[in-house]
């Protein structure tokens, strides 16, 4: 199989590259790649859809701006920052991708990510899988109740909602409570053995940002904003995300 | 006797300026008297307090008591204070016990010694880097991650594991072992290192290929993960070849993470190969190649001298004048420069040395030293009267041999005239005792049996000069090293052994007769061909010193390459510094300049070579003391890439031509693209041309001011801006220079479709070819030394397979030629920098005033001379390495014209080949000849029979 040359030269063309750069401190030193591959030895999605980190910003370099705009790799990255951690250059490859991302239309974006996103809007308990405010409440207190009753040591055990002025504000991944709720349990043990004075809050109890993955700033501040708010409505003094 | 040594001292003051300098120096106490001190080791071995090996990295333990390392200078051991029971908690005092010669000072204080100097040279060399931050290496959390200097320390025969090596986790031999480059280097990230370290590819394939000698069996398994081999040196590239030719796996990827093996042993990494494929292997050992950075000594000698250093903290040096600091007078050489191999280390040393010379020249001599001895008194006709001293060294000989009764044997050998027992035969009144001896006793031979001659044997010959005796009338038994310290376990047999060595001394000695060191007398006149910016620095610093010197140019110009380089490295303008240079050299009343002129014969030695200089046709005789070689080197033509075919296509030079001239022009190239290692790194000249990434990378920097817009792709095998020219690669990566690996399987192909110049590349990273429209195309083309075969020839000097003239040792004597008298410096040795090439001519003109800072030069005794015996068979011409011998015409008696061989004393070094090799005894060396060593193997055997 013979390729066709990629032609370059005459005219620069990196503009996706060269857009990213502008919004990013330094220009998320797009620029200083060594090629060492460090970022590919360590990626998880390297390999997947034909790509890797290196390979990836090496096409936004050479000015493919074509192919890494249509190159579905960035829904495989996990936005982990592997990467970036290890880079001798620092090389904010997550950005890159991030933007890569947001030039999708949205409806074009992966199902699974877009309606996530697009339930955490439909209520202000952002929880991406639908779980209402009252919902959590419910789940919650029983939970609490069952260990009270049935571990020894843990009757005073507490998981306070909505309790004004406690200094942390706790979100929780909606996963747990839809699917597995006794998985809140040891957090909860952790944040009474410590003796810390906390709270959990039915408006923006969820933890994850869905519209954040999906690149999508505006929903993604909009459900950031609704969380400080209820941050700010109890008056606590700290947040607490555990994603 | 001139240079005075300060260990544990500090610099806590100066003041006063070039010429004059105080300098307040804190010596912290050593507690063990050096002047008592005689190395046994005793302290050491009786010390109870034990404490990690710093020198080993804390890979085991010393005691309190203790030298750093067997080749400490001076061989004195100290005692840790931090650490030393008696000194912490008032207890202990067991090396006092045991110290036979009473060397332990309990009561030494810290001293502050004043001193005051003309000029001062700071070289508090580097600091290994500390890779505990790169949480991702693992490395103090996996036993079997080490540090490149660590492992140095796991395979050293003087090391934790005496040369076997082993890994830490189970103290196995490990079978595959992995390096992983740049760590601490090349890294802004978790680290503010963004310079190249400059030395660790090089020390990284030298462990990778002594691994190999230092583990049993075939088998084992060496990898260097590595961004750019940066195998920039003298013969480096060989090296590297070499080792991939003995199975060294280069892997150019970077392992992400290292995480432990199974059982905690061993690692295991993955990584991505170059193109894309993801690995996972486990290896028994990984060893970080770990970088080098400034000192906190080095930043605290630069706030007290008031020195500027640069952004790494490295010392801020003009590439025009490397030794300099912004104080006169106040001179850096070594790694705190900027990091560097051993090569330049000492180079730059003696280029440092150099300034210091010429900024104390009104003083020079003033404050040396020299021994006077009385006029030796002849002892022919004499009869042999030898005398034995045999020493205790304490109780290092005592005991294991009997000395008693070695010294009662030593009566009954023939010659032997007195015989003396001494607990030190090395210490200052056994010394006195022994001159003494030698008088009332009228002995005119010495055996002492006792240690090595290498450290001692000077000391003895000086206790022979004292009474008058020539000092070759000396003869070393050692009977420590190779006999006391070897057979601890057989006292009897060693006592016998000891007999025997003494019995052989005195043998020999009887033979001895004296040997006159021969003195040549110094013609103050020094040699510098070739007008190059090296050749005309040399010049100007030996004549700077007082030196009368004729600088020899076979062009009509002085300034050879410099004219057509616009910038150094550090981005100075070349121009200027050029222009002044060859004013200066032109206008220094100590300087003879004479162009269009060449060497047409080279006669003599050093002290006194005689040659002809042919100079615009006319002959002229001239007599020097040394010369320095600085014949250049040249960019070659490019015989590929459609240079010469198409005008777009440039070198390097016609690049800077350019720009020099035509600024508009280049601005308008909508794309440029340079190819590296053009002739260079291939079967013809298989070695990297040192200058080249940088000159391109720094054109490209250039192009990309000029206009931002322009696309400049730089096609590359390996990137080896090494140093801190790092700076620049980064530099042209973020103004947008884009740089492509290719290998030399698949070379760029440069081509025309129509009008359009192309240039097609594979990218390994994207996977793909990439076609290039360029509109100008710049070739690194190699670097080639001039042509120096008749310079070679004339002076029997040598040149590598490469044309490079060489220097006698790379690290040893990096300016010295083989011959005595010759130096070397700039590209005619091997391609560098400007600032490399100024500090090898400055180094090249410190060691050759050397030589002529003396009047009379006296030479070692230790020569081959000619008997009467040879009849000019010349088998001992081809043996000898230093072409010291040559076949002569003598007239006979018969007055029939015979030939015999005639020695140069001032080219032999005494190695004694040509004597091995006669067959009729025509050729011995002073104090190994036949008869000596006749003597010596009868005596050897003599028990035996």
């Amino acid at each position: 199989m013979t390729t066709q040359p990629v032609k370059i030269g005459k005219e620069s063309k990196s503009i996706f590259k060269d857009k990213v750069m502008q919004l990013l401190p330094d220009g998320g030193n797009l620029n200083a790649c060594l090629t060492c591959g460090a970022c590919a030895s360590g990626c998880p999605a390297t390999g997947l859809a034909d790509m890797d980190p290196r390979r990836f910003l090496r096409m936004a370099v050479m000015g493919l701006d074509e192919q890494i705009l249509k190159s579905e790799w960035v829904w495989n990255c996990t936005l982990c920052w592997r990467c970036i951690y290890v880079c001798p250059m620092k090389i904010d490859i997550p950005q890159l991708v991030y933007h890569a991302r947001k030039s999708w239309p949205r409806e074009a974006r992966p199902k699974g990510i877009r309606s996530s996103c697009d339930m955490a809007l439909t209520s202000e308990s952002c929880s991406a899988m639908g779980a209402k405010e009252e919902d959590f409440r419910m789940v919650v207190e029983d939970v609490l109740e069952e260990v009270r009753a049935n571990q020894p040591g843990w009757e005073n055990l507490t998981a306070p909602i909505n309790k004004a002025g406690a200094e942390f504000f706790l979100n929780q991944n909606s996963r747990e409570p839809v699917t597995e709720p006794d998985e809140m349990v040891p957090l909860w043990k952790i944040m009474s053995f410590v003796g810390a004075d906390w709270t959990y809050s039915t408006k923006g109890w969820a933890a994850e940002n869905y519209c954040m993955f999906m690149a999508d700033d505006e929903n993604w501040e909009r459900i950031v904003r609704i969380k400080a708010k209820a941050v700010d409505d109890l008056g606590c003094k700290y947040w607490v995300n555990t994603e | 006797m001139n240079v005075n040594l300060l260990t544990l001292s500090e610099v806590v003051d100066v003041s006063g300026e070039i010429g004059n300098f105080s300098v307040k120096v804190k010596q912290h106490p050593r507690y063990i008297d050096m002047e008592k001190c005689i190395a046994c080791g005793l302290c050491a071995q009786k010390c109870p307090r034990k404490v990690d090996d710093e020198f080993n990295l804390g890979l085991n333990q010393r005691t309190s008591a203790y030298i750093k390392y067997g080749q400490a200078v001076p061989l004195k051991y100290a005692i840790d204070g931090e650490t030393c029971i008696y000194l912490t908690r008032g207890k202990c005092k067991a090396c006092e016990k045991f110290c036979p010669t009473s060397a332990i000072n309990f009561e030494d204080q810290e001293q502050i010694i004043d001193l005051q100097v003309g000029a001062v040279i700071l070289s508090p060399g580097f600091k290994p880097f500390d890779p505990s931050g790169f949480d991702f290496y693992g490395y103090r959390k996996i036993p079997d991650v080490v540090t490149s200097l660590e492992y140095e320390r796991l395979l050293s025969s003087s090391g934790p594991c005496m040369g076997h090596l082993v890994r830490p986790s189970d103290h196995k031999e490990p079978r595959s072992i992995a390096w992983i480059q740049c760590v601490g280097s090349r890294s802004t990230n978790r680290c503010e290192n963004g310079y190249c370290s400059s030395v660790c590819c090089m020390y990284a394939i030298k462990e990778a290929l002594v691994t190999a000698e230092h583990t049993s069996g075939d088998g084992v398994r060496q990898t260097i993960f590595y961004m750019d081999i940066r195998s920039h040196g003298k013969d480096f590239d060989r090296f590297y070849e070499d080792a991939k030719a003995k199975g060294v796996r280069f892997i150019k990827a970077r392992p992400h993470t290292i995480e432990a093996g199974k059982d905690n042993c061993g690692v295991t990494m993955r990584y991505a190969c170059e193109d894309g494929k993801i690995m996972i292997e486990n290896f028994d050992l990984a060893v970080l190649s770990i970088g080098l950075e400034p000192t906190a000594d080095g930043k605290r000698l630069s706030d007290l001298f008031q020195l500027n250093l640069n952004q790494y903290r490295f010392a801020k040096t003009s590439d025009f004048s490397p030794a300099c600091t912004n104080r006169p007078g106040i001179y850096v050489a070594g790694a705190f420069q900027t990091p560097k191999a051993i090569p330049r280390a000492v180079t730059e040393a003696s280029s440092a040395a150099q300034e210091a010379a010429t900024a104390l020249i009104h003083a020079r001599g003033d404050l040396t030293r020299s021994k006077t001895y009385p006029a030796e008194r002849g002892i022919e006709g004499q009869e042999v009267r030898v005398g034995v001293f045999v020493c205790s060294c304490g109780i290092n000989i005592a005991g294991i041999i009997n000395v008693d009764e070695v010294a009662r044997y030593a009566r009954t050998l023939p010659h032997v005239a007195l015989v003396e027992n001494n607990l030190f035969s090395c210490s200052a009144d056994t010394q006195e005792m022994m001159a003494k001896k030698i008088m009332e006793h009228s002995l005119n031979r010495i055996v002492i049996a006792a240690c090595t001659p290498r450290t001692h044997e000077t000391l003895f010959q000086e206790t022979l000069q004292e009474t008058g005796l020539n000092p070759y009338l000396v003869e070393m038994a050692n009977i420590r090293n190779q006999n006391a310290w070897v057979h601890q376990r057989e006292p009897e047999m060693a006592t016998r052994k000891a007999k025997d060595q003494v019995r052989m001394a005195v043998a020999k000695a009887a033979l001895s007769v004296p040997i006159e060191r021969t003195k040549v007398s110094v013609v103050p006149k020094a040699l510098v061909i070739g007008g190059g910016v090296a050749g005309m620095q040399a010049a100007l610093s030996l004549a700077d010193q007082n030196f009368q010197t004729v600088l020899l140019e076979k062009s009509d110009q002085l300034g050879g390459n410099a004219w057509k380089v616009n910038t150094t490295d550090q981005g100075e303008y070349i121009r200027p510094f050029l222009e002044k240079l060859i004013g200066r050299v032109e206008s220094h009343p100590a300087i003879e300049v004479l162009k269009n002129a060449r060497l047409t014969s080279a006669k003599g030695s050093v002290g006194s070579f005689t040659s002809e200089i042919q100079v615009n046709g006319a002959s002229r005789d001239l007599t020097y003391g040394v010369a320095v070689l600085a014949v250049g080197g040249r960019e070659t033509t490019p015989a590929e890439y459609l240079y010469g075919e198409d005008p777009r296509v440039v070198t390097h030079l016609e690049l800077d031509a350019l720009m020099r001239d035509d600024s508009a022009g280049l601005k308008k190239a909508k794309t440029t693209v340079f190819i590296q290692c053009v002739g260079s790194r291939d079967e013809r000249r298989p070695y990297c041309s040192r200058i080249c990434c940088t000159h391109s990378v720094k054109a490209a920097i250039h192009l990309k001011d000029l206009n931002p817009q322009m696309n400049v792709y730089v096609l590359y095998r390996d990137i080896r801006t090494y140093g801190e020219r790092e700076d620049l690669y980064r530099k042209a990566r973020d103004l947008g220079v884009i740089f492509i690996h290719y290998t030399p399987e698949q070379k760029p192909l440069v081509g025309r479709e129509g009008a359009d110049l192309t240039v097609e590349v594979f990218d390994p990273i994207l996977r793909l070819p990439v076609s290039i429209t360029t509109d100008r195309l710049v070739l690194a083309a190699a670097m080639e030394a001039n042509d120096s075969k008749d310079l070679v020839e004339l002076y029997k000097c040598a040149a590598n397979a490469d044309g490079f003239l060489n220097e006698a040792h790379p690290k040893l004597r990096p300016v010295d030629m083989a011959v005595d008298g010759l130096f070397v410096a700039g590209l005619c040795n091997y391609p560098k920098p400007l600032n490399e090439t100024i500090a090898q001519a400055k180094a090249a003109a410190a060691r050759a005033a050397v030589i002529l800072s003396q009047t009379e030069m006296t030479l070692d005794a230790i020569k081959s001379f000619v008997t009467d015996k040879c009849d000019g068979c010349a088998l001992c011409l081809d043996v000898c390495p230093y072409r010291a011998l040559t076949l002569t015409d003598y007239q006979a008696g018969d007055g029939r014209t015979h030939l015999r061989m005639a020695s140069d004393k001032a080219l032999c070094k005494g190695c004694g080949l040509c004597s091995a090799t006669c067959p009729k005894g025509g050729v011995y060396v002073h104090g190994f000849t036949m008869d000596q060593l006749r003597a010596q193997v009868i005596a050897a055997l003599e028990d035996v029979a």
